[in-house]
């Protein structure tokens, strides 16, 4: 199954045969699991997220068309599926009540320069919750998977331009969070955009 | 200044290089010659490295197995693809129309399987509830009914599968809650917290191993509104958390379990206590760990006094140079709380 293409791997998926599924799974759930992890902000929602794009792929495997690239149209899942979660009232509540901070092991604290780390990690955390979810989406796309204008505008529905407006205008909140000092930092990052 | 503007509105495309080469090559030649444009360009590359900090998050191991899990019922062991002669297509189509006839036929003596009031015994309502504010959910094919928790068995038989685990509150004219849940038919228990039945119930929700649906989440939410209040809580219901704080495979559920057991009153802090001792010796995760402290710490508190143990696994866990740095520091504040 490694050396099979992403598109060989789907024709053998739609034609009813789900042994691929795993090997899918094992080259995109690390990156579908961190783009809901920091879209959401919840580990555990994050999972039920991953496990949806997952059951959705086979579910819908007969909707993917072999033109178009396979992590384009998982992360068009994983969107939808944080969007919908956000936008439920009940679960707002939820994350605004479980806001996530990832614990790291004692293997993972050492020394200084890793609280250090730990504290830019967790100041851009913080940073990327002030966005609105329609920029928090854009620069995760961009920034952190690699994805370009033209993919993530067919992800978010909306058009190229739109998606520029969407990252400049979070670079600009983050830039004011980020580089502005720590005092002037933390009142920079109640202006909202 | 317009080309300034026009540069600095170019930034982010710079960074992610989306920009085409001709437009990124007179913006740099821009920067290079403009000390606003150079300071602004500086600010966005520092942003640029700050959200470098941020790592991947592994991929908990559990979500792939959950997946397999999926994969798995989908295609069911020992299936073997035949060499397929079609079958022909009249003979499908008969097959399919005696599938739909056993369904439907299935579902309606199902449905008014249900119906018959009992002789003696326990006593069924059909809806409407009698809790004030339980409303039927729309269930097709069986009926819904309403069951006292006085009348639950004393033993749930076998495994079943209850799915769509609903919490009511009582509405301030009741002292009565309700859980209401799908089984084969759709189910409303009601009754007095303390009810043996009802916490029955809910102990069975809350070790179901099923993490597809919020039921056990919002089972361990319950727990905390509803009992918090209590002066000796139910034995059971303390067990059940015990059991789902040891034996769940998902951190999220334990966490809530310890939560949980946190809100639980001291009436039955030993049990408690001894299952929090356990989470903080033996959970994996450091977030377990800190909730355990936490929630032991308030155990002190409330005036509980600690064996000898505790308070020294308090004290390793506190100078434990391999442990998480954030657990050492809750044991320490912890032990600074208890009276020793």
């Amino acid at each position: 199954m490694k050396g099979l293409s992403d598109q060989e791997l789907m024709k053998l998926v739609q034609s009813g045969d789900f042994s691929p599924a795993a090997e899918v799974f094992d080259r995109y759930s690390a990156r579908i699991y961190n783009f809901a992890y920091r879209f959401l902000r919840n580990a555990e929602a994050a999972e039920d997220a991953t496990q949806e794009v997952f059951v959705k792929m086979l579910k819908y495997a007969t909707q993917f068309h072999g033109d178009a690239k396979l992590s384009t149209w998982l992360f068009s899942i994983a969107a939808n599926h944080c969007r919908d979660y956000l936008r439920k009232a009940e679960n707002r509540n939820r994350e605004s009540d479980e806001t996530l901070i990832h614990l790291p092991t004692s293997s993972e604290l050492a020394p200084d320069r890793d609280l250090e780390r730990k504290e830019d990690e967790l100041r851009v955390q913080k940073a990327l919750t002030v966005l609105t979810p329609e920029q928090r989406e854009a620069i995760l796309l961009s920034r952190y998977q690699g994805l370009s204008y033209a993919e993530i505008a067919q992800i978010a529905g909306c058009s190229e331009g739109a998606v520029k407006t969407r990252v400049f205008r979070a670079m600009e909140t983050l830039k004011k969070a980020l580089t502005e000092p720590a005092s002037g930092g933390n009142e920079c990052l109640n202006v909202m955009p | 200044m317009p080309e300034c503007d026009a540069v600095r509105e170019a930034m982010p495309a710079l960074l992610l290089e989306s920009l085409e080469s001709d437009l990124r090559e007179r913006s740099h030649l821009h920067i290079e010659g403009c000390e606003e444009c150079a300071l602004q360009w500086e600010n966005w590359r520092l942003t640029w490295t700050a959200m470098d900090s941020l790592h991947d998050v592994p991929v908990p191991t559990r979500l792939r197995v959950r997946f397999l899990d999926h994969v798995a019922s989908l295609t069911p062991a020992g299936t073997v693809v035949p060499m397929a002669r079609p079958r022909p297509v009249v003979r499908r189509w008969l097959a399919q129309a005696a599938a739909m006839v056993i369904l439907v036929g299935g579902s309606f003596y199902a449905g008014h399987r249900t119906i018959p009031a009992p002789v003696s015994g326990p006593k069924n309502y059909v809806t409407p509830a009698t809790v004030n504010n339980v409303s039927t959910t729309p269930f097709s094919i069986a009926e819904s009914q309403v069951v006292s928790a006085s009348q639950i068995s004393p033993d749930i038989e076998g495994r079943p599968q209850i799915r769509n685990v609903r919490f009511l509150e009582p509405d301030g004219t009741s002292e009565k809650v309700a859980i209401a849940f799908d089984m084969t038919s759709h189910v409303t228990v009601t009754g007095r917290p303390d009810e043996k039945g009802l916490v029955r119930v809910l102990s069975y929700v809350l070790q179901n191993q099923d993490h597809s649906s919020l039921s056990k989440s919002n089972a361990m939410a319950f727990v905390k509104e509803t009992y918090s209040g209590e002066t000796s809580p139910n034995p059971d219901l303390v067990r059940a958390l015990a059991n789902v704080l040891k034996n769940d495979t998902h951190e999220g559920a334990r966490i809530k379990a310890v939560e949980a057991l946190r809100s639980i009153p001291p009436g039955s802090a030993s049990a408690a206590r001894s299952a929090l001792v356990e989470a903080l010796k033996n959970d994996p995760n450091p977030a377990v760990r800190i909730k355990a402290i936490d929630a032991l710490a308030n155990l002190a508190k409330s005036g509980e006094s600690f064996d000898s143990a505790t308070v020294d696994l308090l004290r390793q866990k506190a100078g434990q140079n391999d442990e998480n740095l954030y657990v050492r520091v809750k044991a320490a504040e912890a032990l600074g709380q208890i009276n020793l």
